[in-house]
């Protein structure tokens, strides 16, 4: 046989092609019901890590069954609100928002999107409020969930996760321990221009390494794109949410 | 067992390691190997890829066109790649290792081994034996790999697959051994020890 005919190059490579995309499809579409459960159980330990309630380690040797569980013990109410802080609709209480949909939501915030921003809002039966934030680091996206107490500004926690920032540096946004750590105790200025901050070279301290303004926190050291990323996604959604934050701190 | 089929298993393991006598798959070796449960994860996703694609290739050698050979073996690794990163996202217990190792699984179709392999081997032999090479040489990829991961795991965090083996002695884990460049001094060491065994690799 001659395989160097021109018309069997081409019915050949466009056979292949047919053959491993038709498999491809089938088998995208016949895991996509596991791996949706996967990346919730993993969108809600992230949401309890930032509030305070384990860390990610232990969420992730708990199961997702155990995670879901735990979220369902926790959780109070779930609604979306727009950029002047009122109530859009309440959400399903066994809903999280996926990182693609935080992306639809990215985009209406900056105003190229299909409509007006509608942004979660999580509160736990303790008064735990978490918010999500999202933007773009330095090789993709980089997402994350901000925790305040209960009608403050005040920080709770955090937790940060990325698609592709640099191991060992970009990537420390979620690895690393200590700088979410940072995070706790700061606040946000929402009433100001600039809601929050990470500051390269570092942030203002006393002796005692005390941050000495609330809404500052380091850099990370060998990664200025991805803290910079960073500090945009939370300035812009932290932004968003302002108005609302601000009205239930008059309450 | 034949001494052909025998040499074709034992010696991508040691004489002609894809890694350190090659000196192919350098990069996903310095990134995956800060863990043993990364590296292991890596390790059997590289040998899954490399035997099934030159499974694969062996059977359809007579027909590929010889103008395209390249983009065909392309798309059948491709593939391979993107049903072993699919299949470890849809399991709990891999869920969480294919998150950290991201890019590297797809970054398996830029593995030299593989592609490597598939020409010089797979396109030339018999379904069995193309098998057999793809199976060893990505065994002989991952033995390195969980070798470096073993020492980068102990000294850097203390743990190996997790548990705890220096740290209640009051070990300080070496951030040191966390960072890329330790993963090469790691494997010039091996294949500095490597070439004092095996003579034969001494350039003189």
């Amino acid at each position: 046989m001659n395989t160097n005919n021109n018309l069997y190059t081409v019915i050949y490579t466009t056979l292949i092609v047919v053959v491993v995309a038709a498999l491809l499809a089938f088998v995208s579409q016949s895991l996509k019901g596991k791996q949706e459960a996967n990346e919730k159980a993993d969108t809600i330990s992230q949401m309890l890590t930032a509030s305070g309630f384990g860390t990610k380690a232990e969420f992730q040797k708990m199961g997702n069954a155990a995670v879901l569980a735990k979220y369902a013990d926790v959780i109070g109410q779930a609604f979306t609100v727009n950029a002047k802080g009122e109530k859009v609709s309440d959400l399903d209480l066994s809903k999280v928002y996926s990182p693609s949909e935080l992306k639809r939501q990215n985009y209406n915030i900056k105003g190229t999107g299909t409509g007006e921003a509608e942004l979660p809002v999580f509160i736990f039966k303790d008064g735990t409020t978490v918010v999500p934030i999202y933007g773009a680091g330095l090789w993709g996206p980089v997402w994350g969930y901000i925790a305040f107490e209960k009608n403050s500004n005040v920080i709770k926690g955090a937790y940060f996760d990325h698609e592709s920032e640099t191991a060992g540096l970009g990537a420390k946004i979620k690895d690393d321990p200590e700088f979410q750590h940072e995070f706790n105790g700061e606040t946000a200025d929402f009433a100001g221009t600039d809601v929050f901050s990470i500051v390269k070279g570092g942030a203002p301290k006393d002796a005692n390494g005390k941050s000495l303004v609330d809404n500052k926190i380091d850099a990370i050291t060998g990664a200025t794109m991805t803290s910079q990323g960073l500090e945009a996604a939370i300035d812009t959604w932290l932004g968003t949410y302002a108005k609302y934050f601000l009205k239930t701190m008059e309450e | 067992m034949n001494a052909k089929l025998k040499e074709t298993i034992l010696n991508p393991i040691f004489k002609g390691n894809p890694i350190t006598v090659l000196v192919l798959g350098i990069c996903s070796s310095l990134a995956v190997t800060v863990t043993m449960k990364g590296a292991l994860v890596m390790a059997l996703s590289v040998i899954v890829v490399t035997g099934i694609s030159s499974l694969i290739l062996s059977l359809l050698r007579n027909t590929i066109p010889g103008r395209v050979r390249i983009i065909v073996q392309l798309v059948v690794v491709a593939m391979m790649v993107i049903l072993v990163d699919q299949i470890l996202k849809s399991f709990e217990a891999t869920y969480a290792i294919d998150k950290q190792l991201s890019v590297y699984i797809g970054l398996i179709i830029t593995n030299c081994i593989v592609m490597g392999r598939i020409e010089a081997f797979a396109l030339g032999n018999e379904p069995w034996p193309s098998f057999l090479d793809g199976i060893a040489n990505g065994a002989g990829y991952g033995m390195i790999l969980l070798i470096v991961a073993f020492f980068r795991e102990l000294l850097g965090s203390g743990t190996l697959f997790g548990i705890d083996i220096l740290n209640w002695l009051g070990y300080v884990p070496n951030n040191l051994v966390i960072l890329p460049p330790f993963a090469l001094i790691l494997l010039g060491c091996i294949v500095w020890v490597q070439r004092s065994i095996q003579k034969d690799l001494q350039e003189k």
